[in-house]
């Protein structure tokens, strides 16, 4: 019976090949559909892991999430730096680090932050070291530059109106193990010297090191207004100075050398977000409600997901609906071409009821042959669903670093049995058309 | 080797007032060589699925040495007929993609008692009816070599009851006399009874007993059977 099913199959290839491709490439769309949705919420999980409270001015809490956890560019409104020193002094507060946006090298951002936030997220360097002076840079698992390679950041992202901070550049020390988040993609440097950069200090003395003894109030201003332009040349890593735009806008130089100061002694400037572990669960909640007002937002991220994966669910839902409907097509097209086809071998079917066949062996034919065509189907659009959502998973990773994780998990395999079923029910149309056929009729016709 | 006893046997067809065959009484010795002759639409084919149990009697009584074809179901009809009929037919049915020992076995194989010494004996088959490259596949056969390893086919499990329906109508003069020797030969040496509808006046002439249908009754039978 195997040789024979085989024989007409091979006889058939043609027709038998289209089936197979019509049946994978239906079930490769739900597969898809389903195994993209789950590493999507798995991944950006991952991601974020190790934000367990983020700090921001008030505004959207999505946009900060976005912004802190997949560094998506946005203009944050500023966060008064005295959240910071008041943080940095709570003791709910296992540590808290500044996070600072705006600047980018190429496609890759510059997040301005903290040693500690470096020491605390990540699994640790690959090579070289953290940084230790303003005019240093630590650079993610995905950002292909070398150790000792300049950095001359741009204002903004390329190619949305950026420009080049031209008389300044990092040097790259220190190149993080991989994290599977958008960190990756990211080159970190000292929060100060973005401030620097931006022209927002700690200290109004150009001379003086950061951590003097200071009046504290002194930082607290921004300090568009508060230097003289001075010419300089570029590439020089001078002192710091200002220079004025063409916007107007000053911008500062930073002092390369500088050594850091993360004590928040002083008051730091304003920040677009402050990354905070609490000490406790309790404290988290304790810390998110006071931190929770007119003036601050506190936010879980992974709260703020769960409410946007409630979103990608209804767009999986859709997704899926659009699947199923691509797969009904498919399987009553296959009804009709089967139920044709049975038509068409009217006469074959007779002749074998005539020699003898039992009707179970005729039922067991026709059944078995579309029941390996379909399931043949069905195993390879679990195999081209996956590879299509390994894929664009890794389509997602070049382009944002957040690494999805593509995998099938048990319910995945009660699926395929349910398509399985539903191709063994569908097969056995057919099959009963076959199996009630009279012989007589059919080697007349 | 079967003897058939059949009684009462009237086929209709809805929309037709006349039966498409009507045969009251009808006797054939075991062993006998029987020619089934008439024109088309005679009610042949009728008679010869009757016969065979591929259609269910309805009120005859069908009495292969024994068995009743009207008591049986149909499941049990198949595999009566497996057992003890062997079917040759005018458009052979051999089954491509197959080689010609496979379409020999494929009818054991699917009634599920083809052992060793069923394929023993369907090598020997094919050798007896002259078929050298036992492993061709069917379809490259020639028309004359097709119908022969239909031959060995409806010979696989010693019938006791041969059938062929035209089994020369479609060859050339050769084939069909090479197709008509074997047909006796084999049929005598496994002890059927030979049944053959066929219009091929050389093939009849060589049969002992000719029945002739028309319009669904017998009218003619050498053997001198009162014609219902």
């Amino acid at each position: 019976m195997i040789r024979f099913i085989l024989a007409d199959l091979r006889r058939l290839w043609l027709g038998a090949l289209v089936i197979v491709l019509l049946v994978a490439l239906a079930s490769a769309l739900g597969v898809t559909v389903t195994l993209q949705e789950r590493a999507l919420r798995l991944g950006s999980a991952r991601a974020a892991d190790k934000f367990d409270l983020v700090i921001g001015a008030p505004g959207s809490d999505t946009q900060l999430v976005l912004s802190t956890v997949f560094l998506q560019p946005a203009a944050l409104p500023l966060l008064p730096g005295e959240v910071l020193r008041r943080l940095a002094a709570d003791a709910r507060v296992a540590w808290v680090a500044p996070i600072g946006f705006g600047d980018s090298f190429f496609d890759n951002p510059i997040v301005g932050t903290t040693t500690t936030l470096l020491r605390e997220t990540t699994p640790g360097l690959a090579a070289g070291r953290l940084f230790a002076a303003e005019g240093e840079a630590v650079v993610g698992a995905a950002v292909e530059l070398p150790l000792g390679a300049s950095i001359k950041p741009m204002h903004g992202l390329a190619g949305a109106g950026a420009h080049v901070h031209e008389a300044l550049s990092y040097r790259v020390v220190g190149r993080l193990l991989p994290t599977a988040t958008a960190w990756d993609r990211a080159i970190l440097v000292p929060i100060q010297a973005v401030w620097h950069i931006h022209g927002l200090g700690l200290d109004e003395h150009d001379e003086a090191p950061a951590g003097h003894e200071h009046d504290e109030s002194a930082g607290d201003q921004a300090t568009d207004a508060g230097h003289e332009p001075v010419a300089q040349p570029a590439g020089s890593a001078g002192p710091a100075a200002v220079r004025a735009d063409a916007d107007g806008h000053a911008h500062a130089h930073l002092d390369a050398a500088a050594p850091l100061d993360e004590s928040w002694r002083l008051t730091p400037p304003g920040l677009p977000a402050l990354l905070v572990k609490p000490r406790s669960i309790a404290d988290a909640y304790r810390l998110r409600q006071a931190y929770r007002n007119e003036h601050t937002l506190a936010v879980f991220p992974g709260e703020v997901l769960t409410r946007l994966y409630a979103t990608l669910g209804d767009a999986r839902r859709v997704l899926a609906l659009v699947a199923g409907g691509a797969q009904a097509l498919v399987a009553a097209s296959l009804v009709l071409v089967t139920v044709l086809h049975v038509g068409q071998r009217r006469r074959q079917i007779g002749a074998l009821r005539a020699f003898g066949a039992p009707r179970a062996a005729v039922f067991a034919i026709v059944w078995s042959e579309l029941f390996a065509l379909v399931g043949v189907g069905i195993g390879l659009g679990f195999a081209i669903g996956y590879g299509a959502a390994r894929l664009i998973a890794a389509g997602f990773t070049a382009q944002s670093g957040v690494v999805l994780p593509v995998g099938f998990v048990a319910a995945d395999l009660l699926s395929a049995g349910w398509l399985l079923g539903f191709a063994a029910l569908l097969a056995a149309l057919p099959a009963a058309l076959a199996y009630r056929q009279s012989p007589a009729q059919a080697l007349r016709g | 080797m079967l003897e058939l006893s059949l009684s009462a046997l009237q086929v209709r067809f809805p929309g037709l007032a006349a039966p498409a065959l009507a045969i009251e009484r009808l006797h054939i010795a075991a062993g006998s060589r029987v020619a089934i002759t008439g024109a088309s639409g005679s009610g042949k084919s009728t008679l010869v699925n009757q016969l065979i149990g591929l259609e269910r009697p309805r009120g005859a009584r069908i009495d292969w040495s024994g068995t009743d074809l009207a008591t049986l179901g149909e499941g049990a009809r198949d595999r009566w007929r497996g057992r003890h009929v062997g079917l040759v037919m005018q458009d052979f049915h051999l089954f491509p993609g197959l080689s010609a020992l496979d379409n020999v076995l494929l009818p054991a194989q699917l009634a599920r008692v083809a052992d060793g010494l069923c394929r023993e004996r369907a090598a020997a088959l094919l050798a007896q009816v002259g078929i050298r490259r036992s492993r061709q596949p069917a379809e490259t056969l020639s028309r004359g070599e097709m119908q022969r390893v239909a031959v060995a086919r409806a010979l696989l499990r010693q019938p006791g009851l041969l059938v062929a329906d035209e089994p020369t109508a479609s060859l050339d003069a050769d084939s069909g006399a090479a197709v008509a020797d074997l047909l006796l030969d084999l049929a005598s040496e496994a002890g059927s009874t030979l049944l053959v509808v066929s219009h091929d006046p050389r093939l009849c002439g060589r049969l002992q007993r000719r029945i002739e249908l028309a319009g669904g009754r017998i009218v003619a039978d050498s053997a001198g059977g009162t014609p219902a």
